[in-house]
């Protein structure tokens, strides 16, 4: 049902460890070696993060800041009636993806430790913590899942930032709050 | 929905937040029914979020735009391009500066780091993401100077040019330090602000110091 969202998991994060491999066969400058696979790191957290965890399995996980300046981790999951086939041919592969690329990087962590080519440290370590939060936010979703959807349902937010969006709900607390003055 | 008869709002009031996704499997679908519409909607907010973000360290003033909806693209960029510009030049060899790349970056974001692990430990209400997002946002001004450092240094190496370079790297060193200031102190109680406050300023003469040394081969 999504294969543009199965293999944009895949490749930023594959990608990025090709790169990493094979990096003296690109380019001989470490600059442009340490450049790209950061960009390939932070645009598949950002991928991952954002829309494929959503469109494959129907989980997602964010930080939002209240008004009293308190952040809350909130992690959210889809309850799926139905489960065809391809949905989970498509869920395995998410799930796949998420767990084996983690642990390739730590195998690359001690690798760089034990032959002290330190100054992909940085790098490694980066990457180590960008996919290891995903992976550890989207389990949180999947354990937690049944829990939170109650909680999440009272919580809708408006943003000015995307007057085009069709669904816009308020929040029944900020109306309660708000609703006298007419304004925020 | 009786209660939103006499709520209205309208385009002129700032009005902040997050967008969550409205939770139900009907509502996900409907909305997120095609994979390229939503996601250039995603990359274009996230695009004009980390834009007015810069627009605001410029422009210090109290906002909470770079507070509640934090993001670390921005830090990352001007990370990223500051340690470009602070790089050598040659770029054949295969110790072409590689350390140095790598040292700015970990400078940067060890440094602010420790900033916010210190403004936490002395009790502060702002959390590790927001220090994180502000101090990464508020190195733009450096990069500027930067900027203009390389632009100058082209013209020439002599006294003028460095003169011109230390009044420019330290305006901006102020100007980062004013800029972060204005946002980190305030979720501070009272008698810790200097003590929160010296830190960065610590953290932006390092980096101005950097860009202030720095030579092309």
């Amino acid at each position: 049902r999504h294969p543009l969202a199965t293999f944009f998991h895949l490749f930023f994060r594959v990608s990025a460890i090709i790169t990493y491999l094979f990096c003296d066969w690109f380019s001989n400058s470490f600059v442009a070696c340490f450049v790209t696979i950061l960009l390939l790191l932070s645009f598949d957290f950002w991928s991952v993060k954002n829309v494929t965890g959503r469109l494959l399995v129907g989980l997602r996980w964010w930080n939002q800041i209240d008004e009293d300046g308190k952040s809350h981790w909130v992690f959210e999951a889809k309850r799926v009636p139905t489960i065809a086939a391809s949905t989970e041919a498509e869920a395995r592969i998410f799930w796949l993806g998420l767990i084996i690329c983690p642990v390739i990087w730590t195998v690359f962590l001690f690798s760089t430790l034990f032959s002290l080519k330190l100054k992909w440290l940085a790098l490694v370590i980066a990457g180590i913590s960008l996919q290891t939060a995903n992976l550890y936010g989207y389990i949180h979703c999947k354990l937690g899942g049944q829990t939170s959807i109650g909680r999440v349902n009272s919580r809708f937010f408006v943003t000015a930032d995307a007057p085009k969006r069709q669904a816009r709900r308020m929040s029944e607390d900020h109306i309660e709050e708000h609703g006298k003055t007419g304004t925020r | 929905f009786a209660g939103l008869a006499d709520v209205s709002i309208s385009e002129d009031i700032l009005v902040e937040g997050e967008i969550t996704v409205p939770v139900g499997s009907r509502s996900l679908d409907e909305d997120y029914s095609t994979l390229d519409e939503p996601v250039r909607d995603t990359i274009l907010r996230d695009l004009k979020a980390v834009g007015k973000k810069f627009v605001h360290v410029m422009y210090p003033k109290k906002s909470s735009a770079l507070l509640r909806d934090w993001d670390l693209w921005g830090p990352l960029v001007l990370c990223v391009s500051l340690a470009l510009m602070l790089q050598g030049g040659s770029a054949d060899s295969k110790d072409d500066g590689g350390p140095q790349f790598a040292e700015v970056f970990v400078i940067i974001w060890f440094g602010a780091v420790v900033i916010t692990l210190n403004s936490k430990l002395l009790g502060g209400t702002i959390s590790f993401f927001q220090s994180l997002c502000v101090l990464g946002y508020c190195v733009l001004p450096l990069t500027v100077a930067m900027l203009v450092c390389r632009l100058v240094l082209l013209a020439g190496s002599g006294t003028v040019s460095f003169i011109i370079r230390l009044i420019v790297v330290a305006a901006m060193f102020g100007w980062s330090t004013l800029a972060s200031t204005a946002f980190l102190a305030d979720s501070q109680p009272p008698n810790r602000k200097a003590l929160v406050v010296y830190p960065i300023s610590l953290f932006y003469f390092v980096i101005s110091w950097m860009i202030l040394t720095f030579t092309p081969q």
